[in-house]
């Protein structure tokens, strides 16, 4: 499965694509299967709002405690808040932040592959 | 400390309102992110992780309590509540809105502070040595250099779009306390026998994903004719730099693929040419130096009574003066450390009242006067040691009283994939898990001297290259590893460590850390240092005992 996300050009929050809208929770987001060329279509649409987000790309998903959970460990970091203080998205608490804290899987975040192509 | 004239304070309004139109113009949509990025870097706004980072110009990390109250109350304000302290001896706000970044520029240049060239490829903060004008071991005071380089690189058109950052760092004794081997641009003043003032020039040092130490390409400059020179440098630099390739394209690939000697050649030939009609006029750096007159110091005992009672009474306070308080050049003083190490919290970090807090004790008991550190520590330059035991209380009070100066908890860590969009790995976190294993002081202090320097990613922000045990975080297969190197130093006996051998996972690097300083115990000889142990025996019996024990 896989999400779309991006940071919102106002202040940089970390946000997801959910029917076409910016959402900031990550249990809300819409999910694509890997397969599904709705995903890059809606990545190929979040691009073209530029008044809205800066750089939206596709992460990858692994299931954790039965929800979805971003596989590259970056993205789990981006969707919680930092691990050093208790201050970012994380402190919401419940199913969906404990689904994201518990989840494991590796892969590289196509949004730090991104940047590193782009230099 | 120097005071903005009308010139500085103009020139930052109108950077300012400049900006505040360029965000106007992004949020309009006049301006596309590929035209606004490089305009909103000028003014040291990056998009990290979780949001907008502001990072603030501190230059030679010279602040006066005015302008730390003002951080903490931006912090407060426009933030979570703190701010991170860098290897640059700056502030990054973590929290930031971009909607919010041309207010906060307005209140920064209320207190004759800006975030400009604190990113892009132009000359960056200048480092200094933090006990400038209190250490009894400096030729001179190293902030009048510093500050007549901040002039002269503010904003220098030749040299705002040059092929990588620059950076420079100039230290007036002996030990080294801005890591200058590892700048593009080294300084030391250094004074000839018949008592003309000068500097030994260093180039081509750093870090980033290929490391060097600087080489000496002019043992003694004439201090009159440092701009010609440094102009020179940096023609020679802009000219031939490798501007096709960002990874080849700092000052240390040129240097090291002409060699020294030729580079200094050609520095030298462009010398001639530019002659030495840029060099600052006498009055221009008398005027300067007289902004960094020395303090009214009172004529004080050498021993001061209430400090030696409380160090007989306060097993904490002593070994607060054991580790934090340094030697000044006046009797009755002392240069006081601030950790912002203790263990468990965030290296760097500062709360909103933590930095009250210090504003306070600088008005009250250090005449106006903070730095920060290269290792992203405060220091209080001017303290009477009468005064240390109320400093020391109000410190504990604070939060802020952890007695590890140059011990193995005084780590550098930059903020690594917690925060950073560049990053591969944590590193606060991993500095917290080997903080905590020293967290006994009395261990800490038997182990002594270790510099533990810890980086997230190849662009070594951490300097873990001059760690005594530096530690580099790489992604394998997406998955946080961490690899060792030893027997580094950003100091005067600058090396760049060596890799101990394969990277290790993230849940294994304290406890290889602990290995390590039980290994140096077990070898050192009486007196030496980690480093020292380290020099002496080589890598092989760290390396037999980190990798006995993982496998």
């Amino acid at each position: 499965m896989k999400a779309l996300t991006a940071n919102r050009l106002t202040d940089g929050e970390v946000v997801f694509w959910r029917q076409g809208q910016w959402v900031e929770r990550f249990a809300e987001a819409d999910l694509f299967a890997g397969d599904d060329p709705a995903g890059e279509a809606a990545e190929g649409r979040a691009k073209t709002q530029v008044l809205v987000v800066v750089e939206p790309y596709l992460i990858d998903l692994v299931e954790s405690e039965g929800l979805w959970a971003p596989l590259s460990y970056r993205e789990r970091i981006r969707a919680l808040g930092p691990t050093n203080l208790n201050h970012g998205k994380q402190t919401e608490g419940g199913a969906a932040i404990a689904a994201l804290k518990h989840a494991h899987g590796a892969s590289r975040s196509t949004g730090r592959v991104d940047l590193i192509r782009r230099k | 400390m120097y005071r903005y004239d009308t010139i500085d304070r103009e020139m930052l309004a109108d950077r300012s309102a400049e900006f505040r139109e360029q965000v106007e113009r992004r949020l309009a949509g006049d301006l596309a992110e590929d035209q606004f990025k490089p305009l909103r870097l000028m003014n040291g706004l990056y998009l990290q992780l979780h949001a907008y980072m502001l990072r603030v110009a501190i230059p030679y990390g010279a602040l006066n309590p005015t302008q730390l109250r003002k951080l903490a109350w931006i912090g407060r304000t426009y933030d979570k509540g703190y701010g991170h302290f860098t290897t640059r001896q700056n502030l990054q706000f973590h929290w930031i809105k971009l909607a919010d970044t041309p207010d906060i520029l307005d209140h920064l240049a209320s207190v004759d502070m800006h975030a400009i060239q604190t990113s892009g490829n132009c000359i960056r903060n200048i480092t200094a040595d933090p006990y400038a004008g209190a250490t009894a071991e400096e030729i001179d005071d190293p902030r009048v250099w510093a500050e007549a380089m901040r002039q002269w690189s503010t904003l220098h058109p030749e040299f705002s779009f040059l092929p990588r950052k620059f950076k420079i760092a100039i230290t007036a004794a002996p030990k080294d306390r801005t890591a200058a081997k590892v700048h593009d641009i080294g300084l030391v003043v250094r004074r000839a026998r018949d008592g003309q003032l000068g500097f030994e020039v260093m180039v081509g040092g750093g870090m980033g994903r290929t490391p060097y130490i600087g080489s000496t390409i002019r043992e003694f400059l004439p201090a009159n004719r440092l701009f010609s020179y440094l102009e020179a440098i940096l023609r020679v630099y802009n000219r031939h730099g490798r501007r096709d390739n960002s990874y080849k394209a700092r000052i240390k690939i040129l240097v090291a693929a002409l060699g020294a000697e030729e580079f200094a050649r050609q520095v030298e030939a462009e010398w001639e040419k530019v002659g030495a009609s840029v060099d600052l006029p006498d009055t221009e750096l008398a005027r300067i130096r007289g902004a960094f007159a020395p303090m009214s110091f009172e004529t004080l005992p050498a021993v001061s009574e209430a400090h030696e009672a409380a160090k007989a009474s306060d097993p904490a306070y002593a070994r607060f003066v054991r580790n934090n308080v340094k030697p000044h050049k006046k009797a009755g003083y002392g240069i006081v450390e601030i950790s912002l190490k203790t263990v468990g919290e965030t290296p760097g970090d500062a709360t909103a009242e933590q930095m009250e807090a210090v504003a306070d004790l600088a008005e009250r008991y250090g005449q106006d006067d903070i730095r920060v550190t290269h290792e992203q520590n405060l220091v209080l330059p001017h303290v009477r040691l009468d005064d240390l035991p109320s400093v020391h209380a109000a410190l504990r009070a604070a939060g802020l009283a952890s007695a590890n100066i140059n011990l193995a908890s005084d780590i550098i860590a930059c903020p690594g994939l917690d925060y950073c969009a560049l990053a591969n790995a944590r590193s606060i976190s991993v500095a917290q898990h080997i903080a905590q294993k020293f967290a006994d002081p009395d261990r800490a202090e038997r182990v002594g001297e270790l510099k533990i320097k810890i980086s997230g990613c190849i662009n070594a922000c951490g300097h873990h290259h001059v760690g005594h045990i530096g530690i580099l975080g790489v992604d394998k297969k997406g998955e946080e590893f961490y690899q060792l190197t030893l027997g580094g130093s950003g100091a005067e006996d600058a090396a760049v460590g060596q890799a101990l051998g394969p990277a290790l996972p993230y849940d294994r690097v304290a406890d290889a850390v602990d290995t390590l300083v039980e290994t140096y115990l077990r070898e050192r000889h009486d007196g030496e240092r980690f480093l020292d142990t380290f020099r002496r025996t080589g890598v092989a019996p760290f390396k037999e005992a980190v990798y006995a024990d993982v496998h």
